[in-house]
């Protein structure tokens, strides 16, 4: 009977520097953890990110090979998948890597349908859960908790945009109201004049 | 009678110096709105797109206003030196029609103002920039005028990056929003018009993004266009008015 891989305290996390593009309608930007999977991982092993939808990502069952990953394109029905495969080395403490990691950024991957995992972009604002995942050669190893729930961005129609000006300035009612007079004032004279 | 030739001399000297200054302001505002007219900043495409291009209207009869006023100052000048009645009831007459005119110029300069809010250019923004089967020339203007505009203002959006990811676009339709959260004309670019760092603009990294909107670069020539035709405008209006009360009195004093 396998082991069941050991559950390490760290809790993924979208990083708390201002980027303003952390969280777009279908990408988000988790912070890379450092020397999480150090007392762990060994030279050959992988770490993947498992991303489930919220409400999902209790029924998760983690694959117990590398043939039984679920892959991007199954996320509608399975409601999770996994992506990121990365060498453990990436993650050690002496690795001088990103501070952050990207998922969803590899538009050529969802369009071209191909097999191996995809960093793909999210179909739905979500909420997602995540967890990264230490995988062996014999099945999972290590992994980490679930994140809090992440919700992407929901855009609005341009057609909810006011134009229509808020106030009319003071300038308008100035020039408005003293240009009249005085066009008044000179018909007011000129008739005078005349008549 | 000495006394009522030196005031009668005196009012003279105060209309041709009146129509002087008209003259001058005259070929002023036509100068001004010449310029205006002229697109300097390039962002006639923009308010042509609102429909609301009144702006150039008012400064289009302030090119012809301008041109009238210095003529009928010439006229008014003569029409006081020469004490002519019928001189001066011509000018009186044509000075009231231009008088006339750029009330409206000035009134439309200064209406049009107010309209030209950010949600009016970020409504035209989203719905015309890189549309895909462009409606008609204005679109493809629009997207010209704001990729020069975020270029050489170092500027996106109308009030930031973040008007892309807020609402959806007909920008949004073509470019994905992995790859394209914001065009790539929001990047730091270097000298070939790459960006410097691709990953870094998507993410959003300060220093390799533009992350102030362009409204200013967009609002503050327009808005010194519009203040100048309309208040200036009014300035002159103001002292042609007094100009033409002097030439009336002077001109009810004449004797046949």
């Amino acid at each position: 009977l396998p082991t069941p891989p050991a559950r390490l305290p760290y809790v993924p996390h979208v990083p708390p520097m201002a980027l303003l593009g952390k969280i777009t309608a279908t990408t988000f930007v988790l912070e890379r953890p450092r020397c999480v999977f150090d007392g762990h991982a060994d030279a050959s092993d992988a770490v993947w990110l498992a991303v489930a939808f919220a409400n999902a990502s209790a029924n998760f069952r983690n694959p117990r090979s590398r043939a039984d990953v679920p892959l991007y394109k199954q996320l509608p029905t399975a409601r999770a998948y996994m992506t990121l495969e990365t060498a453990a080395a990436a993650y050690s403490c002496s690795a001088r890597s990103p501070p952050v990691l990207r998922v969803g950024g590899d538009t050529a991957c969802r369009d071209q349908g191909r097999q191996d995992p995809c960093n793909g972009p999210l179909p739905s604002p979500g909420p997602y859960r995540v967890k990264f995942l230490l995988m062996g050669c014999r099945g999972p190893k290590a992994e980490t908790r679930w994140s809090e729930p992440i919700l992407l961005r929901r855009a609005i129609s341009p057609g909810t945009i006011d134009s229509a000006p808020t106030r009319r300035g003071s300038d308008v009612v100035v020039i408005a109201s003293i240009l009249a007079s005085l066009g008044a004032v000179l018909a007011t004279a000129v008739l005078g004049a005349l008549g | 009678m000495a006394k009522s030739d030196d005031c009668v001399h005196i009012l003279q000297g105060l209309l041709v110096f009146g129509n002087v200054v008209i003259g001058m302001c005259g070929i002023a505002l036509t100068a001004e709105c010449i310029y205006f007219v002229s697109n300097p900043h390039g962002l006639y495409p923009l308010l042509k797109a609102t429909e609301n291009n009144d702006i150039y209207a008012a400064a289009w009869i302030g090119i012809f206003v301008g041109l009238a006023l210095f003529a009928l100052s010439i006229l008014g000048i003569i029409g006081v030196i020469k004490a002519s009645r019928t001189l001066l009831l011509v000018y009186i007459v044509l000075m009231l029609i231009t008088f006339a005119f750029e009330m409206a110029s000035c009134i439309t300069a200064a209406t049009h103002r107010d309209s030209l809010t950010p949600s009016l250019f970020l409504k035209q923004m989203l719905e015309k920039y890189k549309k895909s089967e462009p409606a008609s020339n204005s679109d493809k203007e629009v997207t010209k005028t704001w990729d020069e505009l975020m270029l050489q203002n170092h500027c996106c959006g109308v009030l930031g990056p973040s008007d892309w990811q807020e609402y959806t676009s007909a920008f949004r339709l073509t470019h994905s929003d992995a790859d394209y959260p914001w065009p790539r004309k929001c990047c730091v670019l270097d000298a070939q018009g790459l960006p410097v760092n691709l990953d870094g603009c998507k993410l959003g990294v300060p220093g390799y993004y533009n992350s102030n909107g362009c409204y200013d670069a967009i609002s503050g020539p327009v808005n010194t266009h519009a203040w100048g035709v309309a208040w200036f405008g009014f300035a002159i209006l103001c002292w042609t008015f007094c100009v033409l009360l002097g030439t009336m009195f002077y001109w009810s004093r004449i004797e046949y």
